[in-house]
């Protein structure tokens, strides 16, 4: 197709790209915006490698037209750290061992961020259902639900101490 | 342009009309990559009257862009149409759920797409608009040319909603599937079932199992057969040969051999049968919850 100017919000900014529209949005987000933290895995919605955020749900990047993204949200790995500093899930994820070849890695971090945001304090069943669509061929799944529930802690603790700092 | 969304009905129909048959209406967009690109996509997601959940009198109303995750975790869905809310939450994984629509599960015409199964169970009628303004319904069953092939032409046609009678007192619906894993997995079979009980037996009966035809299935002798008798035990079993008997299948490489898939047919059919039963006992007659 023609390129067409697409706007949307990605990662807290707003963005202008002038871009095929029915490019998919990880090609959007590698190709044209330099963004490689999501990962080109299948190409087809099974593998949840290109797993990012629309608009608050979890989404295979993959099979999103980049002209759907106009006036959306959009979230992608790389908005959960600043500089050093890493997201709890990220500390979580290291501490517990749940990275090992780490190419599903951002995939299963962006579904547990989008499982955290709307249920703080998952179940192990809640946690294998929000990571069900990602797959890990290390098959290191234990210490990614680990992970996830020690990020909930993680998460938790900060709100409630930076409730009593104030 | 070539991808538009629409923000209203008019402007997505005129677009239509001006694109000549090369256009095409997409919703969710999950199949989009899998077949030929066309020339232009008009996204529907937009249009007010595709995206809501509703009670109209007796009917529940589902816009044809409601996502998956929507209509599984919808309270009006749940409580009076729970087979599709179940199989709207087991369809491949949640990141599909999230986009992946209702009425593009029906226009995509996969065999045995969850959300469809569960709908022809029910009884569902889908509602469509043309470009020349011409508006009709038709049972969801009856969309189907062939294997992944829909009567609906999406460069013409847009569908704004399935139309499901609300199970009302004595009357309870299921599905289940069976699939090599929990998560994004086609289903060898899947089945689904509406019934209506009173006095302790089954009244009206709408069994459904799929991939059996291009459409989803109804089994009509087994429906026929058990009209009558009584909600047991005895009367799932004998449902079973009946539903295995009833189809004629085939060995396939992608799901199963021939004799285990009859087999499956057999058993989910009955299980299918045996859940909405348990919930048409459970709720009482003239309970509209």
């Amino acid at each position: 197709m023609k390129n067409q100017l697409i706007n949307f919000h990605l990662n807290g900014e707003p963005v202008e790209v002038y871009a095929d529209p029915a490019d998919n949005l990880l090609q959007l987000l590698r190709e044209q915006l330099g963004l490689f933290g999501t990962k080109a895995g299948c190409g087809k919605g099974e593998c949840g490698a290109c797993t990012v955020i629309l608009d608050n749900q979890a989404v295979n990047s993959c099979l999103v037209p980049a002209g759907k993204v106009q006036g959306r949200r959009i979230e992608t790995i790389e908005i959960l750290s600043r500089g050093n500093k890493i997201h709890p899930i990220q500390e979580a994820f290291v501490e517990k061992g749940a990275i090992q070849c780490g190419f599903c890695t951002p995939g299963m971090i962006m579904s547990a961020y989008a499982l955290l945001k709307e249920n703080p304090q998952p179940t192990s069943e809640e946690i294998k259902v929000a990571i069900s669509g990602n797959l890990c061929r290390c098959s290191g799944y234990i210490q990614i639900e680990e992970a996830i529930l020690c990020a909930a802690e993680k998460i938790k603790d900060r709100i409630k101490d930076s409730g009593d700092k104030r | 342009m070539g991808y538009l969304i629409a923000s209203n009905l008019e402007q997505a129909l005129a677009s239509m009309r001006d694109s000549k048959g090369k256009a095409r209406v997409v919703a969710g967009a999950t199949d989009l990559y899998l077949q030929k690109l066309p020339d232009k996509l008009i996204d529907i997601t937009a249009i007010p009257e595709t995206t809501k959940i509703e009670q109209i009198d007796g009917n529940l109303t589902i816009g044809s862009t409601v996502t998956h995750t929507a209509a599984a975790g919808s309270p009006l869905v749940r409580s009076k149409a729970t087979a599709l809310a179940e199989a709207c939450s087991l369809i491949g994984s949640p990141q599909l759920r999230n986009i992946g629509t209702v009425g593009g599960n029906v226009i995509n015409a996969a065999p045995a797409a969850d959300a469809a199964v569960a709908l022809v169970a029910l009884g569902a009628n889908a509602a469509l608009i043309n470009t020349a303004g011409e508006y009709r319904e038709e049972k969801v069953e009856d969309l189907y040319k062939d294997y992944n092939l829909s009567l609906i032409d999406t460069s013409s046609e847009i569908m704004l909603r399935l139309i499901i009678e609300t199970c009302v007192g004595g009357e309870g619906s299921a599905f289940v599937r069976f699939a090599s894993r929990k998560a994004l997995s086609l289903p060898l079979v899947n089945a689904a079932a509406r019934v209506r009980i009173v006095e302790g037996r089954l009244k009206d009966i709408l069994l459904v199992v799929a991939p059996v035809r291009p459409a989803p299935t109804r089994l009509l002798h087994t429906e026929e057969m058990l009209r009558g008798m009584s909600a047991s035990e005895e009367t799932w079993r004998s449902a079973e040969t009946a539903a295995a008997a009833e189809v004629d299948v085939r060995n396939s490489l992608l799901r199963c051999s021939v004799q285990y898939r009859r087999h499956l047919v057999g058993v989910l059919a009955g299980r299918a049968l045996k859940k909405a039963a348990e919930r048409a006992v459970g709720r009482e007659e003239g309970d509209y919850r």
